[in-house]
């Protein structure tokens, strides 16, 4: 069977469902979105869930700070028939030495440069000590706080994006994988799905996360991307007594509080984490989040775990990701977001849609161009969990 | 009526121990679950479910379904039905999702 469409998206995180929403939007072309399993079936569904304007670069203050007034506006902008989750609980970044708390600084002022209603600020330890009391403050100096950074479900957050481009016109195809990718000369013509068939496109959207590498490697593309494991996992629910979340990037730790007032645990170990397309949990880091979030906050240790469970973050070499358009024409890339993309979906989606129609983008994503690599234009986000 | 025998826990009755459910003192057996207790005592409702705030009792018995979470000497979420009972042990009904912070 062969078949005709105006644009094909590759990935139906929330990535990829708010791209083909976008679009949609701007044009009433024919757009395919193909997932190879089901909706947020690969880092969307297994991120932590988190948005957060305190940022160390520049382009992702901008995206981060755009997406959360989209987040905002979200349930509105997209009539979806419920909330998203979003929660701004606001964001508790600690810092263990006075070089930390510094960054912090700078951090915060480029983001009042970029947003003037931008409002992080620094806390003394007293002050933390006052908004959350149940806090280990061993050893912290100081940290960042911004009150309107908090969490949105991916789950809802990408089902509101698939329903509007339904709505608009969008076809969906779960459980349909690309296996190949057909060129005509240097410009991209077509997919092929693994039941064999052909659909023909002069556009392909790579927003595939960690498989994405796969898929550029079809087009003789050598994307900088390799998988690496993460894991989370997240408790019974509890009465609400947690305000913000807590990150302590020294000791590689997250934790929140949910809507539903389960708290989601993370332990970051990128030196030893599996390095490969493995998405299982191990019993080690249940052993490692319980002495690491006991250490953050002794309270927690009689609190039963419910489920764990591993996602891949889609690593480039400065953990940064990878927008716009490549040496392919009509093959386009949106990944590498190497574990906070989640949170910047609503602006990239947009970005990417105005791209592709051949606009300016309302953000100038330049600077995360494929060919950053090769002219060595890395801009390192050291801010990540 | 009362659990004498459990498809995978061991039940044996020891001595007979004095323990509080709500304040009120109650009496049970060394050896059996804090639910087993309960039950033995006439007790039914164990919480409350924590959107319509129906009664939930002892259902599963192993540990699995959360019917039973009640609050056990402070200790919020504590699944009565595998728990074993100890003298003086102070069982409450917990009220929404189980409050950490309560320190009684």
């Amino acid at each position: 069977m062969n078949e005709l469409v105006d644009a094909v998206i590759i990935g139906g995180g929330i990535h990829g469902c708010a791209i083909a929403c976008s679009l949609a939007q701007k044009s009433r072309q024919k757009i395919l979105l193909l997932e190879k399993k089901y909706l947020a079936a690969g880092a969307t569904g297994r991120c932590a869930a988190g948005i957060r304007q305190q940022f160390g670069t520049e382009i992702n203050i901008r995206l981060a700070t755009a997406s959360i007034k989209k987040f905002e506006q979200l349930q509105d902008e997209l009539d979806y028939h419920r909330n998203v989750g979003l929660l701004q609980h606001g964001y508790l970044m600690l810092a263990y030495s006075q070089s930390e708390l510094k960054q912090y600084q700078e951090n915060a002022l480029l983001q009042k440069q970029i947003d003037a209603n931008n409002q992080t600020s620094l806390l003394g330890v007293d002050e933390i000590s006052e908004m959350v009391p149940q806090l280990n403050l061993k050893g912290v100096v100081g940290a960042s706080y911004n009150p309107k950074d908090g969490h949105v479900d991916p789950f809802l957050a990408t089902d509101a994006y698939a329903t509007a481009a339904r709505r608009r016109g969008v076809e969906i195809r779960t459980d349909t994988e690309v296996t190949d990718i057909l060129l005509q000369g240097e410009r991209v013509c077509g997919v092929v799905t693994h039941k064999g068939e052909i659909i023909h496109t002069p556009v392909v959207v790579n927003a595939a996360g960690a498989f994405g590498s796969i898929l550029g490697k079809k087009v003789g593309i050598d994307l900088p991307l390799y998988p690496e494991r993460h894991q989370l996992l997240v408790s019974e629910p509890l009465e609400m007594f947690l305000g913000p979340t807590i990150i302590s990037f020294f000791h590689g730790a997250c934790f929140k509080q949910t809507p539903q007032g389960s708290l989601i645990l993370g332990v970051g170990d990128p030196q030893h984490e599996i390095k490969a397309l493995n998405e299982r949990s191990s019993w080690q880091f249940l052993g490692d989040v319980a002495r690491k979030l006991t250490y953050h906050m002794p309270l927690l240790e009689n609190i039963s775990v419910i489920r764990q469970w591993a996602g891949l973050y889609d690593m480039t070499p400065d953990a940064q990701g990878i927008v716009g358009e490549t040496g392919i024409e009509g093959f386009y890339l949106d990944l590498g977001w190497s574990g906070h993309g989640f949170q910047l979906a609503p602006a990239i989606g947009q970005i990417m849609a105005e791209i592709i129609c051949g606009e300016k983008p309302f953000i100038d994503v330049r600077v995360l161009s494929l060919e950053r690599f090769a002219r060595g234009e890395l801009i390192p986000e050291p801010y990540c969990v | 009526m009362r659990v004498i025998q459990h498809p995978i826990l061991h039940f044996q009755r020891g001595r007979e121990i004095k323990f509080t459910f709500n304040g009120r003192e109650l009496t049970g057996y060394e050896g059996e679950t804090i639910a087993a207790a309960l039950h033995a005592s006439g007790v039914r409702a164990l919480g409350h479910s924590p959107r319509l705030n129906r009664p939930r009792g002892f259902f599963c018995a192993t540990g699995n379904c959360s019917s039973c979470l009640m609050k056990v000497n402070g200790i919020a979420n504590v699944r009565v039905c595998i728990t074993p009972l100890q003298e003086g042990a102070v069982v409450e009904v917990q009220k929404g999702k189980g409050d950490i912070l309560a320190t009684d």
